[in-house]
């Protein structure tokens, strides 16, 4: 299990990137093999199965091969990693904004009063 | 003298890919419209091209199916649009075979869309100035195609094709 660090790095790494979000939005309503990910297959299809290997290796998706055909699953864990980390940031930011909105109200009251 | 083509490049909707190589452009035709040379370097490694079918006339039938390395199959059906041996190959994925129109690619949910491909070939030196455009209904579709890799895959190919002309 890589530390949480390592994790943040692959998860955002993997969705900074349309083509890779654009499968992830795809895959939210279900798994799909990979001819259900990407039409058309011109020779840019080769291309596009790494971009499934980044998310796999990232957590976001699981796979598994039942004769021929790899059918892609979503995983919502490694999303909330993500989603743990930019509510901390928000709260943080938002924290400081009461501070100063309560300083600035103190700053009013004081200069009323004067 | 050949007929200009019909079609305009245009930056917003199409993808180009321009190299000049080492062969001359007889054998990139050759290896552009043989089916046992298709299947030899159309797929970028260690992906391969498996099966490949050729009726080379205008509304004639350009198939082919690409194999993952784990042996997944990805049948592609496309139409030739125009032939000027030698010179240009332009054929879409848009048609069926006998300009039968397919259905709206955008009801097929994930990355899809249609593309026309006009292969160009000119006598550089010895060698060939080469040139794909591929054609784009909207900037969204040019998009995702180069998103998806469209520069690599193509690259790979051409690098293929070119290593197999030279076995002519």
């Amino acid at each position: 299990m890589p530390n949480y660090q390592e994790q943040l790095d692959h998860l955002f790494q993997s969705l900074a990137d349309p083509t890779r979000r654009a499968v992830l939005e795809r895959l939210s309503r279900g798994p799909a093999a990979m001819s259900e990910l990407a039409r058309p297959f011109s020779m840019a299809l080769p291309s596009f199965s790494q971009h499934l290997d980044v998310l796999e290796r990232a957590g976001l998706v699981k796979s598994r091969k039942t004769g021929r055909v790899r059918t892609y699953e979503m995983q919502a864990e490694p999303l909330r990693a993500a989603e743990t980390w930019l509510e901390k940031q928000r709260k943080v930011w938002e924290g400081r904004l009461d501070q100063l909105d309560t300083y600035l109200m103190e700053l009013k009251e004081k200069n009323s009063d004067g | 003298m050949a007929k200009l083509p019909t079609h305009q490049p245009d930056a917003a909707l199409d993808l180009q890919f321009e190299r000049v190589v080492d062969v001359p452009k007889e054998l990139v035709w050759r290896a552009w419209t043989m089916p046992e040379h298709v299947k030899k370097w159309f797929t970028p490694a260690p992906w391969k091209t498996v099966e490949c079918e050729i009726d080379l006339r205008p509304g004639g039938l350009f198939r082919t199916v690409m194999e993952s390395p784990e042996g997944e199959r990805f049948p592609n059906l496309g139409c030739y649009l125009e032939i000027v041996p030698n010179e240009r190959l332009v054929w879409t994925n848009a048609m069926k075979p006998g300009f039968r129109p397919v259905g709206d690619p955008a009801a097929c949910p994930g990355v899809s869309f249609s593309f026309t491909g006009v292969i160009s070939l000119a006598s550089e030196g010895a060698g060939t100035r080469y040139t794909a455009l591929v054609m784009h209904a909207d900037p969204a579709s040019r998009q995702k195609h180069e998103d998806m890799g469209f520069r690599d895959g193509w690259g790979a190919a051409l690098d293929q094709l070119v290593a197999l002309a030279k076995t002519f």
